[in-house]
């Protein structure tokens, strides 16, 4: 249990505190958190009552997960409080808010693999003897009461976590979570990796601890969820509190709406010069099971939006495109002709470029220099006989400061050093150093700011202008929407539907995107 | 072009080496004598040769544990091409040395196509070419090789040691692969992140069974040199020598989890190593005394790369 740093809700041990009459489980009043000067959640006030199924939505970036990260004891807020049954506290570690009673599902499940399910139920709280020693008897019979009381007869106490499937490890996580006896218990998009069948029995779980007084933060994306489950919504958008409503009161569009609000294009530039030829063309493309039969084109001076959920294979499809994970099946056309493409060195030299989803892992050397990443992708055409001419290196790395704007010091600045849109602008000025023709853009903007976003849209919008083919994959439907000429949406590693840009509105990608295909995910 | 920070710690090396040369010379005055120093330079060429190849792998973010198996492995076929199957010497040579480059590749084919971490990979292959080794030796030496073989390991070309004027070539030849070529930039963007480094066509695969195939040709390299200068092929010739490699790399200001590290700064550590035993041991401290020495001076050089780490910005 540790020490618990609160007076109140975490003095009783093992005995459920005696809560207060009418206090809430937990009260946000007007929270805010910067971070580098942006605000990412901004003056946000709801609360959760006993037993409920509270709803937390709103898109990638909304700031949902640094709201759930503050209530966790993971971020601490800059303004404002947190009042857990109506006693404000302060976490200043993800501990003190379990002594609180509040614990957290993660979306990456955080248990130890090679320890058996009653090991990781009890971990940092173990039984012990009188002697010190770990009391097994006690751990196993409580360990095996908790599942029992979530309808999990047929989990082995005694088995390793690793054996375990998603679901199975999620419900490890949520008996944890009541062993701590956590009162609020905060479930991070807990479907989005479970097939069909284990959803069905989470939901199950979830109606079973609210009949027991526990509060449940649900965020999904999921709407069929949200209005099989929820007692009452929370939408965030753009870090801002949009509303808190009871669920009987919205619908599935209403939700959207809520979440995707402004006047969308107004905010983005609009479209030069007109499309061209088909230059990419993608026939029934495979890569073993995670992409399936996908078919596209992609005209010169257009930018096609790809749209889905995460784990919809729109990030799986870029990278077959891009020779990471080549094609195991069908036909990639460029400029018509049938063209195999085995490696990314290889889609580079027929002008493909990738500008990433993860900027640190595949985007970029954090711990090397501007110039040196820039000139990464274009050695061979930097050479002076045999050599790297490096005086070239840095000239081309200076000419991409300047084209972008780049905020640095110079070319031998390490990037590790600028701001999540400076770097992105690093990996853009990398990529189109190499004259590309294609230009596939994974999550664009994700993680920067407003400014720069804008900056990057319009500088996206240019390069179509300039004949340039983009294929845009964006989670968030605004950009999506405004940036497109045209969107695909994905589903189970496959194209479902496609827009035109007059078609294409919030309700009906939104709609098409959360629909639950059961057999495909269920596969 | 690795920017001046990069050679910070090499600068310290070379202050440090250059205070070690003057004290090891004040202790003993045999110590700073143009013979030993050219000895000491012939006695530091086997373990030289394999540490410029160590450097690229280390600087990959791998490591090469079987160096010291394959020399052993190259040595014996050597013997056994020559003596047993009748090769003509040079024939020998050549076939060996092609062996034991082969053996490097098969090191990089086992780390990039089954995706085995190299200390694994090559901890297994220094058990297995050190067993086939003595397999194939059956505990037999071999000597009597030709008077003109001898020049390699014994010769020297304008009174310098022929096996030095080999490493240098062999140290300039690596130190403009690293620095200045597109191989170079490659191994340290595969060492600083390898998903970016495939990410951007770098062809990362390739790269790295270039290197741990010269591992492999530099030790067989360092084989044929080592035979020719202790006249004998046994089948436990280089065991160990992957430590005194490593340690000089490291010595060197390489990380060992990759993406830094320079030639300049390899040749400095081994030549401080070097200087070390011989001085020490001139000097009259016992054989345990100077591997404590060493000791400490790695764990010191450790300590300073690992304070300028902590101040470069980030």
């Amino acid at each position: 249990m540790g020490t618990a740093k609160q007076t109140g809700p975490s003095s009783g041990g093992r005995d459920r505190p005696d809560a207060t009459a009418s206090a809430l489980p937990v009260e946000l009043r007007s929270v805010s958190k910067s971070f580098a000067g942006i605000k990412v959640v901004s003056n946000v006030s709801f609360d959760i009552r006993p037993g409920e199924v509270h709803a937390l939505m709103g898109e990638n970036g909304a700031g949902k997960s640094t709201l759930i990260k503050i209530m966790a004891g993971l971020h601490q807020a800059d303004e404002g409080e947190i009042l857990v049954n109506g006693k404000a506290v302060k976490f200043a570690s993800p501990k003190d808010a379990h002594a609180a009673g509040i614990a957290t599902v993660h979306q990456e499940l955080l248990l130890f693999p090679e320890l058996t399910v009653a090991e990781n139920i009890f971990l940092g709280q173990t039984p012990k003897t009188g002697a010190g020693l770990i009391d097994w008897a006690t751990m196993r019979r409580k360990a095996r009461d908790l599942l029992n009381s979530l309808d999990s007869h047929d989990l082995d106490i005694d088995q390793k976590v690793a054996s375990l499937s998603v679901g199975n490890r999620q419900r490890i996580e949520i008996a944890r979570a009541l062993a701590q006896d956590a009162r609020v218990l905060i479930m991070d998009e807990p479907t989005a990796a479970l097939a069909e069948a284990d959803v069905q029995r989470l939901m199950a779980i979830v109606r079973n601890l609210c009949a027991r007084g526990v509060a449940i933060i649900y965020v999904s994306h999921r709407m069929p969820e949200i209005f099989a489950l929820a007692n009452r919504v929370t939408v965030l958008r753009d870090g801002q509190h949009v509303g808190t409503r009871p669920v009987t009161e919205v619908d599935e569009a209403k939700l959207v709406s809520m979440m995707v609000g402004r006047s969308i294009d107004r905010l983005y530039p609009a479209k030069q010069g007109t499309d061209g030829d088909v230059i990419l063309e993608l026939k029934d493309v495979s890569h073993n099971r995670v992409v399936r039969n996908v078919s596209l084109a992609l005209r010169r001076g257009e930018i096609l939006g790809l749209a889905g959920l995460v784990g919809s294979g729109r990030t799986e499809t870029a990278l077959t495109i891009f020779g990471i994970t080549p094609a195991t099946s069908g036909e990639i056309l460029i400029d018509g002709k049938v063209t195999p493409i085995a490696s990314p060195e290889a889609a580079r030299d027929l002008g493909i470029a990738y500008v990433p989803e993860d900027r640190g892992q595949q985007g970029l050397i954090k711990a090397q220099t501007i110039e040196e990443n820039i000139a990464l992708a274009n050695l061979k055409r930097l050479m002076r006989g045999f050599f790297v001419d490096a005086r070239r290196v840095t000239d081309e790395a200076a000419k991409a400061i300047a084209r972008f704007g780049i905020r640095a010091r110079g070319p031998k600045q390490v990037v590790r050093q600028l701001s999540g849109g400076n770097q992105q602008k690093v990996v853009l000025g990398k990529w189109l150093a190499t004259n590309p023709r294609i230009l596939i853009m994974d999550e664009p903007t994700r993680g920067i700011d407003v400014g720069a976003k804008a900056e990057i849209h319009l500088l996206m919008r240019k390069l179509a202008g300039e004949g340039m083919a983009i294929l845009m994959i964006s989670s968030e439907l605004p950009e999506v929407l405004g940036m497109s000429d045209r969107v695909l949406v994905m589903s189970g590693g496959t194209v479902t539907a496609e827009f035109t840009k007059a078609e294409a509105t919030a309700e009906a990608v939104g709609a098409e995107m959360t629909r639950t295909r059961t057999p495909e995910i269920a596969a | 072009m690795m920017s001046a920070r990069l050679l910070r710690h090499e600068t310290i090396l070379a202050v440090l080496t250059v205070i070690a040369l003057f004290v090891l010379a004040m202790l003993s005055d045999k110590f700073f004598t143009g013979e030993n120093l050219l000895n000491q330079g012939r006695l530091m060429s086997e373990v030289g040769l394999v540490a410029l190849a160590m450097t690229f792998v280390i600087v990959t973010g791998g490591i090469d544990l079987s160096v010291g198996s394959i020399l052993g492995l190259t040595a014996i076929l050597l013997g056994v091409f020559w003596k047993y199957l009748g090769l003509p010497l040079p024939a020998a040579i050549v076939l060996a040395m092609a062996c034991g480059t082969f053996a490097g590749w098969v090191n990089g084919w086992i780390i990039t196509r089954f995706n085995v971490p190299p200390l694994i990979a090559t901890l297994a292959t220094l058990a297995l070419y050190r067993g086939l080794a003595e397999g194939i030796s059956e505990a037999r030496s071999v000597r009597g090789y030709p008077e003109w073989f001898f020049f390699f390991g014994q010769g020297e070309v304008l009174g310098v040691p022929f096996q030095l004027w080999i490493l240098g070539i062999a140290t300039v030849i690596a130190a403009v692969i690293l620095g200045l070529t597109p191989f170079g930039r490659a191994t340290y963007a595969i060492g600083a992140n390898e998903v970016a480094a495939r990410f951007s066509g770098i062809r990362v695969n390739a790269t790295k069974l270039w290197i741990y195939s010269a591992a492999g040709f530099l030790s067989a390299l360092a084989a044929v040199i080592f035979v020719s200068r202790v006249t004998t092929t046994r089948s436990d010739m280089g065991t160990g020598l992957e430590l005194d490699v490593i340690t000089g790399v490291v010595l060197g200001g390489t990380s060992i989890f990759g993406g830094r590290g320079t030639i300049i700064g390899t040749v400095l550590g081994l030549i401080l190593i070097q200087a070390l035993k011989n001085g020490l041991a001139l000097s009259g401290v016992k054989g345990d005394g100077t591997i404590v020495v060493i000791g400490l001076v790695l764990i010191g050089a450790i300590l300073v790369g690992a304070l300028f780490d902590r101040n470069r910005g980030g």
